[in-house]
């Protein structure tokens, strides 16, 4: 019973996965489209929950769904979401060549996953108890991934920093 | 380790608090008509039964009897969507606050809360971020410039203070060395209750709380006299409703989330026997709700430009240094 409905708890979350990414690039109306993402996002975040990593759906949550597509929501309201993208579509030689390229890309990517993995993509992970824990991840962050770690905050400093330096430009520019 | 909770007493326990929650929600919007009108010397509302303790059945009836129009050019599916988006999710956070140790009756075991997560303290920000939606997408799709203009101010408010609402708990956080609610408070109850060694951390939380509800002094996304009403102008009858039953929700659940994190929670003297920590939490919140109320009919309103500054400059570098600080004393210690 549990095990079934995990199942359908993977499907309907997988689904809505595949769904909404589909619809992220096929719909014209660019406020549509963010919400379509927000449902992606969302999705992930029930298929990390299957995964036993609560804390990563839950900062997936927080950080994607909410505050990052919130901004993407902002722009569109405020440009006007209603117009339709005027790179919407293009021609179908186009289309035809990009869902190629994508198939082309998953092909790949199956490929290199399956050679380097093989065998041991066969039976289930094992996993500790306190896998996906927040303690765990940040004892990671702060010994395994250390330097991906100090790079992305620095990455994130600068941006952050040149967030403040165009904000004052413009400001200046207005009071003159 | 807590017990094993049987599913039917969660499920039963969800609706009992479910409900408390709601009549909260209903007999808060009494108090503050009632203590607003006597701060501005009036009397308040006192037709509806004695003392007027049935205005808010008659405002709930009046609601659902009204007649449910809206906008021709608005987008029907979205702008049903949104009140209920912005309803469910803040009617969800409640859940992992605790309010009380847990108890044992008669072999079963009844835990202090609906849900004990791990992270529940991640999970009540990480679902009021999708409760944004609600407000954004509702005044977008009604297709109103004023509530365009409020939606817009909700969001970019709440966006901004929402980073100074997070990084005020994590003082917290790093002195119980857990996301977990029931934890932090039990480990208030080892020491000290936080409000004393996270002072500035309370401050910040209240600050950042109230922009979060967008209450006065912070009501920018519903002012009145430049807004009409906000996201929600064209909204009407129980659509409106539950609108504005998320925003006191909210406003229950964070007042409820400062208790569990700055106040002690349940924990207070063993006075009322079994009952003692849902009363002593109960007594706690309703300090902090009023609190909230006086502020309202106290301060005048923020310019936008004043909050986006105090926001920006003034709460989220004493909320950062808050956090380093501790850091550094929790580790030094």
């Amino acid at each position: 019973m549990g095990n079934f409905l995990v199942w359908v708890v993977w499907f309907l979350a997988a689904a809505g996965c595949l769904g909404s990414g589909v619809a992220v690039v096929s719909l014209s109306n660019p406020f549509y489209s963010a919400l379509a993402l927000i449902g992606n996002l969302a999705s992930l975040a029930v298929l990390y929950l299957l995964l036993a990593a609560e804390f990563l759906a839950a900062a997936q949550v927080l950080v994607y769904a909410g505050a990052v597509m919130v901004m993407f929501l902002f722009v569109i309201a405020y440009l006007g979401g209603r117009a339709d993208a005027p790179w919407a579509g293009g021609p179908p030689l186009l289309r035809t060549a990009a869902v190629l390229a994508a198939g082309a890309l998953l092909v790949e990517v199956v490929v290199v996953l399956g050679l380097a993995w093989g065998d041991d993509l066969m039976g289930p992970a094992e996993v500790s108890d306190s896998f996906g824990s927040p303690a765990e991840i940040g004892e990671l962050f702060l010994t395994d991934h250390l330097l991906a770690f100090e790079i992305t905050s620095i990455v994130l400093l600068v941006a952050a920093i040149g967030g403040v330096v165009l904000g004052t430009a413009r400001e200046t520019e207005d009071t003159e | 380790m807590t017990p094993e909770t049987e599913w039917w007493v969660s499920l039963i326990q969800a609706l009992v608090v479910i409900n408390l929650v709601m009549v909260t929600f209903a007999y808060l919007t009494l108090a503050e008509r009632k203590v607003m009108g006597r701060m501005q010397l009036r009397y308040g509302p006192n037709r509806a039964g004695p003392y007027g303790l049935l205005q808010p059945i008659a405002d709930v009836l009046k609601l659902l009897y009204k007649e449910s129009f809206y906008p021709a050019a608005a987008i029907d599916w979205l702008y049903l969507m949104a009140p209920f988006v912005a309803a469910f999710t803040a009617l969800v956070t409640f859940s992992v606050i605790p309010f009380g140790p847990g108890w044992e009756v008669s072999g079963v075991y009844i835990p202090g809360q609906v849900a004990d997560l791990p992270i529940g303290l991640i999970l009540i920000f990480a679902i009021g971020s999708i409760g944004i939606y609600g407000f954004i997408v509702g005044g977008w799709a009604s297709d109103s410039k004023y509530a365009l203009l409020g939606s817009m101010r909700t969001c970019a408010q709440l966006v901004s203070y929402e980073v100074s609402l997070a990084l005020s708990v994590l003082g917290v956080v790093i002195m119980a060395k857990s996301l977990d609610l029931t934890t932090i408070v039990a480990a208030q109850q080892d020491t000290i209750w936080y409000v004393v060694p996270q002072f500035v951390g309370l401050l910040v939380f209240l600050f950042a709380g109230t922009a979060e509800t967008a209450r006065a002094p912070f009501d920018l996304p519903e002012a009145e006299q430049e807004l009409v009403a906000g996201y929600h102008t064209e909204y009407g009858g129980m659509r409106f409703g539950l609108f504005t039953m998320s925003e006191y929700i909210n406003l229950i659940t964070l007042s409820g989330l400062c208790v569990t994190l700055f106040l002690g929670g349940w924990l207070g003297p063993d006075w009322f026997g079994p009952l003692s920590g849902p009363i002593w939490f109960v007594l706690k919140l309703a300090l902090l709700l009023y609190l909230f109320i006086w502020m309202r009919t106290t301060l005048p309103r923020l310019r936008y430009d004043q909050l986006m500054r105090f926001g920006w400059k003034v709460l989220l570098p004493v909320a950062t240094l808050n956090a380093i600080a501790t850091a550094i004393v929790v580790v030094a210690v």
